[in-house]
């Protein structure tokens, strides 16, 4: 009866465990997907950074070793460079000569 | 009355916001000039050249010392055997350029055909494309060997960039350039201006920053960082990963844009290059 009960409690462990994973998975995958549409709007308008690029290979190599909270770090991360790249270009969007040629 | 007074300001605020827009590149170059000419009072124009070795008198020692033994000596060379070397359909470089090799002077052009800046790297691959060779790489190899020669045969005529009067294109591509040179990028929010103009003079930990004026007068350069000769767009490239900004592909629009308005501004400075810096 006791092996039994273990045998239950070890299968009901490791599929919470593996939902929990597969949850963590997911947002990983999430936060690199708005990484890279982050990355690309600054593109687009010629701001990106010059790391964020990297810091989603990097978001991407951590989740495949299964360190899913690194690559949502990384990710995030990467996605704030993208929305600052993107600001920075658009706030030049007209050409303003600096003062000290004024 | 008011409306009238009104129309009046509405006009005059938008002449004004044109002017901005679309300023006069002679404009440009003579503030730009006037600028250098205040900020290192009693250096000859033509002394801008030589960039940061105008005004560091120790990084000129230095420099001076190198050019008895030209590092980029064994490009020209090379460059040299390149433009005599037939293609494999027989004709050579002196075939597309036959005003050639001294040609540095008339490059970039704005070329109306191809409704693009051309600049001297990307005439040397349009022509061994048309004669059935393979394109050289735009930063690092042999391309540099043919600058080089090109470049050192170009040696004391002057910078004559010119943009063609009444076309809308050409001004676009000037204007697009001149943008570029002012716009803040990178994680680090600088433009080559904050550089090149604003704190030309001071120092970026050992390095003295070199001014806009008479920039592209000198390239291609042998970098003793690189251990090689490098084109202009492959120091475009490196000036933009310093400011941890993503550098734009060698000889794309943005870069030849960036030369047409840089070497604008050095129009009348005699060139000067192959170079050698640090």
């Amino acid at each position: 009866m006791k092996i039994v009960t273990i045998i239950i409690l070890s299968i009901a462990i490791s599929l919470i465990s593996s939902v929990a994973v597969a949850g963590d998975q997911k947002a990983a995958e999430s936060a690199i997907a708005a990484a890279e549409q982050s990355r690309k709007k600054a593109a687009s308008v010629d701001g990106e950074w010059r790391d964020t690029g990297k810091m989603i290979k990097k978001a991407q190599a951590a989740m495949k070793d299964g360190k899913f909270d690194k690559a949502i770090k990384i990710a995030n991360f990467a996605e704030r460079q993208g929305q600052y790249g993107y600001e920075q270009a658009v706030s030049q969007k007209t050409l303003t000569m600096p003062s000290y040629l004024k | 009355m008011n409306n009238l007074m009104i129309k009046l300001m509405l006009i005059c605020m938008v002449s004004m916001v044109t002017a901005t827009v679309y300023a006069d590149p002679e404009k440009d170059k003579q503030l730009l000039t006037d600028f250098f000419k205040a900020r290192f009072a009693g250096v000859p124009l033509q002394e801008f050249a030589n960039g940061s070795y105008a005004y560091d008198t120790i990084g000129r020692a230095s420099w001076e010392a190198i050019e008895e033994f030209p590092p980029y000596e064994i490009a020209v060379d090379e460059g040299e055997a390149m433009w005599e070397t037939p293609f494999a359909n027989g004709k050579s470089y002196q075939d597309c350029f036959p005003d050639g090799p001294a040609i540095g002077h008339k490059y970039p052009h704005w070329d109306d055909k191809q409704g693009k800046v051309v600049t001297m790297a990307l005439a040397i691959n349009q022509c061994r494309e048309a004669n059935g060779e393979k394109p050289l790489k735009y930063k690092k190899g042999s391309i540099n060997n043919i600058l080089s020669y090109v470049s050192f045969l170009s040696r004391g005529k002057k910078t004559q960039v010119v943009i063609p009067e009444n076309n809308k294109d050409a001004m676009a591509a000037y204007e697009d350039g001149k943008k570029f040179f002012f716009t803040r990028r990178g994680q680090l929010n600088f433009s080559c201006a904050t550089c090149h103009i604003q704190n030309a003079g001071m120092k970026i930990r050992s390095e003295v920053l070199s001014p806009a004026l008479g920039q592209t007068t000198h390239f291609p350069v042998y970098r003793s960082k690189w251990g090689a000769v490098g084109t202009l767009h492959r120091r475009f490239t490196g000036c933009n990963k310093q400011v941890r900004a993503k550098p734009f592909k060698a000889q794309g629009e943005q870069y030849r844009n960036l030369e047409y308005f840089l070497t604008y501004m050095s129009n009348g400075l005699e060139l000067n290059g192959p170079g050698a810096r640090k």
